[in-house]
């Protein structure tokens, strides 16, 4: 277990949040939302990204994606600098380097379940056929085989989000980031779903960045960064969560993970 | 797990490769998008390409029919009339001018005509038995028909000529005369005669030395029948000059028909016979007010198209636009996972191009059909009413490349808008948007 906390301590930063700081224009005001944050997350972590409502959880998130451009401060993700790059920079980094899962499921309404998994592939210019072989592969990862030629919108709201899941990874991305992907689930497909992410981070070695309110999802994390009104409160490894890493299916039975800091 | 991995060093490798010539989305991929998302809106899909389609459907229709009948008119005018013989005639009858030896030979002399034939139109009777009829007897030269007649068939025209007394007279014309089937007068002798005053004969070239038969020794052979182009109750008859000149002297043309050696100095050649105080007509003439005529047509018709199609682009424009408001949530998710403008731009222009192409292309088709069936139509209503069908559907290759460059502008001009306001949208706001 030590070996692995060395390991992990060893490896390399993938994002780096500096001085990070957002705030939005209404009216004639400027309302700030992030306070200068200051984030590293390194190689396969799961980042579980914690606080309340309006706190600028998903603000932060946003700006790690490329998405929210911060007022000041930047991101570094793999030593680039992702906001001094152009908005075709950023949009092609999306695609090919991170998997997204948004808080609701959106979908190409006229396209069936398999295709809009195939969707971050025709995005990079592949055709729709070599996009859905991979696609196939992918729906059977997340279990959800049989719902291939069905509508995105025909599911239920856990099944969607796998499938979510599923298009998030097509690519191969290197980092995931989620932004409350449990938010409108119930709690036995919350915990379905986030089993199936820790294992497929875990499989494919993928680093997590996680939004959550879900105290129950904290043991997923293998690290819980809280914010509260716009700065980072505290930031803690979930040891316990690590030490079990390889025992979902006990963490999952028991539900008794606690955080240690 | 090994799968993922090649793929990702090989996309990493491409990426560092060309990091600043980014990957776009295959025209084919945004096509199948479009085309999917047409066919997940069925009925607003169909009812916009409708829309398209019958506006261009009619336009082919008309503009079809409209050249279709102009050419149909030209080949009916100019099968008769070739476009190298001009009319000769009088200008009025105050100054009535014979064609008579001298005259010919001016007009003759004139540089770059071949030929002049002349006739005289003759008021005169017939007599079958007890049956007589009023007619008009045109006293023609011996190659008048050959420049005035074309629809008549060579042997027909030579016979005035090649048999001693011969006459062609219309079919309403062997009714009168008692034939019920007009056939059965060839070969009959009849009697004529012809009201020839003294103003109408001149110095001619070929004047017969005999005096003038007895008028009721007029006995002349039929030897054909010829139908009028225009007229089913024409009445008239066809005779050589030679002949009435042999029974009544020296009979003057009344007007003349002229070739001209060469087509293009048929303007020059029209005015040196004007000068000699003759009026001259040409076919040329009539294509030109027949053009004229179906310049405003087409005019017509334009204005009524633009119209047509004006309704259809709001249409289209109508669509695309609401295509794009229950789409705002797409077009973030695409841009969310790394979607570029232009290709956002791309699925919603070539969504245009989708629907102004299928319409256009259905309406053409359609449009072209229509026009035949009309045409097929009035062959049967001709064929019953004894006329000779005809072909009046002409879709001219600038027509149709007119019509595909007016489908892509309309595509262009409809989808324009549209695709660059969903370019501009910000990926937060869309996903944010409920």
């Amino acid at each position: 277990m030590r070996e692995k906390e060395n390991m992990a301590e060893e490896k390399k930063m993938v994002i780096k949040v500096v001085g990070l700081k957002k705030s939005f224009h209404v009216g004639i005001q400027d309302i700030p939302v992030l306070y200068g944050i200051n984030l590293e997350i390194t190689e396969g972590e799961f980042v579980l990204l914690v606080g309340p409502s309006g706190c600028g959880k998903s603000t932060l998130l946003h700006s790690i994606y490329g998405l929210e451009n911060p007022t000041e401060g930047t991101v570094f993700i793999e030593e680039e600098d992702i906001w001094s790059r152009t908005k075709d920079w950023r949009a092609h980094f999306r695609n090919h380097f991170i998997g997204f899962i948004p808080q609701q499921p959106f979908w190409i309404k006229s396209l069936t379940v398999i295709e809009n998994i195939a969707i971050p592939g025709v995005i990079a210019g592949r055709t729709f056929d070599e996009s859905i072989v991979i696609a196939a592969k992918l729906i059977e990862l997340v279990g959800m085989g049989k719902w291939a030629d069905h509508r995105p919108f025909d599911l239920s709201g856990g099944q969607q989000q796998r499938i979510a899941l599923a298009r998030s990874l097509l690519l191969d991305p290197k980092f995931l980031i989620a932004d409350e992907p449990t938010g409108n689930l119930d709690f036995r497909s919350g915990e379905e779903l986030m089993t199936l992410v820790r294992n497929i981070s875990q499989q494919f070695k993928i680093t997590i960045l996680m939004v959550t309110h879900n105290t129950d999802q904290y043991k997923f994390g293998s690290r819980i960064v809280n914010m509260v009104d716009g700065q980072i409160t505290s930031d803690i490894i979930n040891k316990q969560s690590l030490s079990k890493l390889e025992e979902m299916g006990e963490v999952k039975k028991t539900g008794e993970t606690k955080i240690v800091a | 797990m090994s799968f993922f991995s090649h793929q990702k060093k090989n996309e990493i490798a491409r990426t560092q490769k060309v990091r600043t010539r980014f990957s776009h989305m295959r025209i084919s991929s945004v096509l199948f998008i479009g085309y999917r998302n047409m066919f997940a809106n069925r009925m607003r899909s169909i009812l916009t390409i409708g829309g398209v389609a019958i506006g261009i459907g009619v336009i082919t229709l008309l503009i079809s029919l409209g050249f279709g009948v102009q050419e149909m008119v030209i080949h009916e005018v100019t099968k008769n009339n070739p476009s190298d013989i001009i009319d000769i005639t009088n200008k009025s009858l105050e100054s009535f001018v014979l064609l008579d030896k001298n005259t010919l030979e001016r007009i003759r002399g004139i540089d770059g005509i071949e030929q002049v034939e002349i006739r005289s139109s003759i008021g005169g009777k017939l007599f079958q038995g007890d049956s007589q009829t009023d007619v008009v007897i045109n006293a023609v030269s011996r190659h008048y028909l050959d420049l005035a007649r074309s629809d008549v068939s060579q042997t027909l025209r030579e016979k005035i000529f090649t048999e001693p007394e011969g006459i062609l007279i219309t079919p309403k014309l062997a009714n009168l005369l008692g034939f019920e089937n007009p056939s059965e007068s060839i070969g009959k002798t009849i009697e004529y005669s012809a009201v020839v005053t003294d103003d109408m004969l001149a110095d001619v070239e070929d004047v017969p030395e005999e005096t003038p038969k007895n008028e009721h020794e007029n006995m002349v052979t039929i030897v054909g029948i010829i139908n009028d182009q225009t007229k089913d109750d024409a009445v008239y008859a066809y005779i050589s000059i030679e002949e009435i000149r042999e029974r009544y002297g020296g009979v003057t043309g009344q007007f003349a028909k002229a070739r001209v050696k060469n087509e293009s100095s048929i303007e020059s050649v029209r005015l040196q016979i004007e000068q000699t105080a003759f009026v001259t007509e040409s076919v040329i003439d009539t294509i030109a007010d027949i053009n004229s005529f179906f310049l405003i047509v087409r005019s017509i018709l334009i204005v009524f198209g633009v119209i047509i199609m004006s309704i259809s682009a709001m249409g289209m424009l109508n669509t695309l636009s609401i295509s794009l408001l229950q789409r705002t949530k797409e077009v973030g998710i695409l841009k969310a996972l790394g979607t570029k403008r232009t290709d956002i731009f791309k699925i919603f222009i070539f969504e245009a191009f989708l629907i102004s192409f299928l319409g256009g292309i259905i309406g053409l088709v359609f449009g072209y059909g229509a026009a035949r069936g009309v045409n097929y139509l009035m062959n049967i209503f001709a064929i019953r009413y004894g006329v000779v069908a005809s072909s009046f559907v002409e879709v001219p290759t600038a027509f149709v490349i007119s019509i595909v460059i007016f489908i892509f502008f309309l595509g262009l001009i409809t989808g324009i808008f549209p695709a660059m306001r969903a370019s501009k949208i910000h990926a937060l706001e869309a996903l944010r948007y409920e």
